[in-house]
């Protein structure tokens, strides 16, 4: 395969920890923890490197932190803060192409195919943006220079903090194999526990495994890993252009679900999720849809065009569930066996305010959207979300 | 019932009353107009139940009655015919209504009067007489704010509030707020606190035109109805029920940037900038910039995705105490509300592009202006990505 090595990934080192250090640089060289909350439930987001030594990780309640690192200094994340960086990183990833992949606020691929003219080669690329990032940000980034996302994403890692490395095309598998198998994305603790029986440590291991034992063990994912261990990885950068114009979340349920107040439950957490990617997209919506599916395959769809555009989970709840109850009455209250909520007619982001509005309300969106973004759909729920908790059968389709 | 009436007058009386016409409604007769003598002249009446407007107009009664007429079949009729006196007859016991116009001849079935609901009558209560001009320039000023849903229904009224000699006319609709404060001629016997609904006090605008004569409006001992009467005609509208919200706390006293521009250029450039932004969000920038001894400018812009831009600039007398540009986003259609309600100069106060925006008359040297009594507007901004 005559590929170019022209993917980039770009991570920003700690992030939010960096971030921290700018405004409070006497706290350069300590391990210093950043975490979504410092309570007892608190999690954490990011770590410095010093942290990291004392076996810190993100993602690691902060009382265990705690435990390990009782002299670090523990800070609360503050999104607001954080965002105009993350911003201004993906406004530097787009001066150098249009083909530019956001995969959190910290990390994004591109693709410079074609740019070699006008920036250089992919590393002299890769090197001007780490440079402008630290120049104009104030802190560092990792980036890694592949033929795909994986080796890139593989390489800006190993080359962590404030590296660069540059696997040259053909050259994945060599380059993979001495890492540890925990380095491969899509392998899990799970997966990594079973290599492990089967004596596999690293990623050359792994390549030593035949695809026929991977698919005998894990099913159709055995493929995938096979090929992953020898660098091999197919989905392009994407780049999103072309606006979404409509985002939407739908979930099937496993037994045709009768019950309205659970109904209404999900429908929440959709419009909380559909909030979510709206807010992650800096869009609106003008119009708000609900769709129902009544077995075995009736399906029907309502929408409402609102007067101004909403964005909050709470309107899009509120728009949502005016339009299930008047279309489920309709149907006999049946047990449904689809239900979908979407926002369409997307617009640039903008809050008409009502008189005496404080914009904590608008807060509050920002920072859910900005966990989810961080830690997946599933880091916050409503409360009512969990007195209906998901049926093992149901299937979101998200 | 036999009268005489000029084609004019019947068509002009007919235009007045026909505005509360019920458009749908399950009260047939509500579609009707009442047609009765009263005390030598002839009374033409309508209502959908939320408004009653009555007009009368000379006639020659040869016999008294009453009846009520399809108000849409009538009034198109009416409008048609020449400029000459009407002939209109019932027969004892008939149901139909006799017309003769010149050489016209025609027969229209009627429903009993009887049948009409009946229009309140507001004899005592409290009187306010009101200055025409003064008044329907109070109403235009503050009935488009009001809430055209009935979510709360409180906000699809105007708040009319008196204290003594003052009378102050407010309506929010949850975005923006209009007061509006007039001078009487004389207090009111006791204070007075109701909610009309904003389409009746339209519609009294309306009636008023240029009308010169003095309005009287009288509500009700038990403050459910209110009367507006003129020589000739009368509105009368069921009161709106609830607490108006305490709007005095939305107004902010203080800002950090003003700026006075001319109501007409400011205007000029809203309609550009909505052009612009009719395909996409409807809104509209505004960034406030002082001069520093130059004239400062008020700069109004507009974008679209996938069409364009325009931005647009105005001179203006900017006051700032940050010395900063200040920036604030609208909606296209409650900025060009409160600017087609002004004249002459207007003053933009604001603080934050998250906070109200204040918009006052202003004279000349951008002082407030109190002539026809004080008026403000404060309308929520768009928070936008700048």
């Amino acid at each position: 395969m005559a590929v170019a090595a022209t993917v980039i990934h770009v991570d920003l080192d700690a992030f939010f920890v960096s971030m921290e250090l700018l405004r409070r640089p006497e706290l350069r060289g300590k391990p210093v923890i950043v975490g979504g909350g410092l309570g007892p439930r608190g999690v954490v987001n990011t770590c410095s490197y010093e942290a990291r030594r004392f076996g810190v990780r993100s993602a690691m309640p902060v009382s265990r932190a705690r435990q390990l690192c009782p002299h670090g200094v523990y800070l609360e994340s503050d999104f607001t803060f954080y965002a105009p960086a993350s911003r201004q990183f993906h406004a530097i990833l787009r001066d150098f192409t249009p083909v530019v992949e956001p995969a959190g606020a910290d990390e994004a691929y591109l693709d410079v195919a074609g740019t070699e003219q006008l920036f250089g080669t992919p590393a002299e690329v890769a090197a001007s943006i780490r440079a402008r990032v630290r120049g104009e940000i104030g802190i560092t980034a990792s980036a890694g220079v592949s033929a795909n996302k994986l080796v890139s994403k593989v390489a800006s890692d190993a080359g962590k903090p404030d590296g660069l490395v540059v696997v040259e095309a053909g050259h994945e598998a060599e380059f993979l194999a001495p890492r540890a198998i925990r380095e491969l994305p899509m392998v899990g603790p799970k997966t990594a526990e079973v290599l492990r029986l089967l004596g596999v440590h690293t990623i050359g291991d792994l390549q030593r495994v035949p695809a026929a034992t991977l698919v005998a063990r894990f099913g159709r994912h055995g493929r995938e890993l096979h090929d992953r261990a020898h660098g091999r990885f197919d989905a392009p950068v994407h780049s999103g252009r072309g606006e979404a114009k409509s985002v939407s979340r739908e979930m099937t349920f496993g037994e045709d679900e009768p019950d309205g107040e659970r109904l209404r439950a999900v429908l929440r957490g959709q419009a909380e999720r559909v909030a979510a990617d709206l807010a992650k997209q800096q869009r609106s919506a003008r119009t708000v849809t609900l769709k129902l599916r009544f077995p075995p395959f009736e399906t029907l769809t309502r929408s409402v065009t609102l007067p101004g555009p909403v964005d909050l989970a709470d309107e899009l709840f509120q728009a949502g569930a005016a339009l299930f109850e008047r279309a489920w009455a309709e149907h006999d209250r049946r047990p449904v066996r689809l239900i979908g909520l979407g926002a369409t007619q997307l617009q640039e982001r903008a809050r008409q305010l009502q008189l005496g509005e404080t914009m904590q309300t608008s807060r509050l969106a920002e920072t859910v959207a900005g966990l989810r973004e961080r830690f997946g759909d599933g880091v916050l729920r409503r409360g009512a979300e969990l007195r209906a908790p998901r049926r093992a059968n149901d299937t979101p389709e998200e | 019932m036999k009268v005489q009436v000029l084609q004019e007058n019947l068509q002009r009386g007919l235009a007045i009353v026909g505005r509360a016409v019920a458009t749908r409604s399950t009260l047939p007769i509500t579609a009707n107009v009442l047609f009765a003598t009263d005390k030598g002249r002839l009374k033409l009446a309508a209502t959908d139940l939320d408004i009653a407007l009555s007009a009368w107009v000379g006639a020659k009664i040869d016999n008294e009655g009453a009846t009520t007429i399809p108000s849409r079949l009538i009034s198109d009729f009416v409008s048609q015919l020449p400029p000459a006196t009407v002939n209109l007859e019932i027969p004892e016991r008939s149901r139909q209504v006799k017309l003769e116009c010149a050489r016209n001849e025609s027969t229209i079935n009627s429903m009993d009067a009887e049948d009409f609901p009946r229009i309140p009558e507001i004899k005592d209560g409290v009187s306010i007489e009101l200055d025409p001009r003064v008044l329907r320039r109070a109403i235009e000023r503050v009935e488009f704010a009001a809430a055209s849903d009935d979510s709360r229904p409180v906000l699809t009224g105007v708040h009319i509030k008196t204290e003594g000699d003052r009378l102050t006319m407010a309506s929010a609709d949850g975005f923006r707020l209009a007061v509006s404060d007039v001078t009487l001629a004389k207090a009111p016997s006791e204070a007075v606190e109701v909610i009309i609904p904003a389409r009746a006090l339209r519609e009294l605008a309306r009636l008023i035109a240029d009308a010169n004569e003095p309005v009287e409006m009288r509500i009700n001992p038990q403050r459910t109805q209110v009367l507006f009467a003129m020589t000739d005609v009368e509105l009368v509208a069921q009161l709106i029920q609830g607490t108006f919200p305490n709007y005095n706390q939305l107004i902010p006293s203080e800002y950090t940037t003003r700026a006075v521009v001319s109501v007409d250029e400011f205007k000029r450039e809203a309609r550009i900038a909505a052009i612009f932004a009719r395909d996409g969000s409807g809104i509209i920038r505004l960034q406030l910039q002082a001069g520093n001894g130059m004239p400062g400018k008020l700069s109004v812009s507009a974008r679209a995705d996938e069409i364009g831009d325009n931005t647009g600039e105005i001179d203006a007398e900017i006051e700032s105490s940050t010395g900063e540009a200040a920036k604030i986003a609208f909606n296209t259609r409650y900025l060009s509300d409160v600017l087609n309600a002004l004249t002459g100069k207007v003053a933009l106060e604001m603080t934050s592009p998250s906070s109200q925006g204040v918009f006052r008359p202003v004279d000349d040297q951008g002082r407030t202006l109190d002539e026809d009594g004080n008026y403000v507007h404060v309308v929520m901004p768009m928070f936008v990505q700048w």
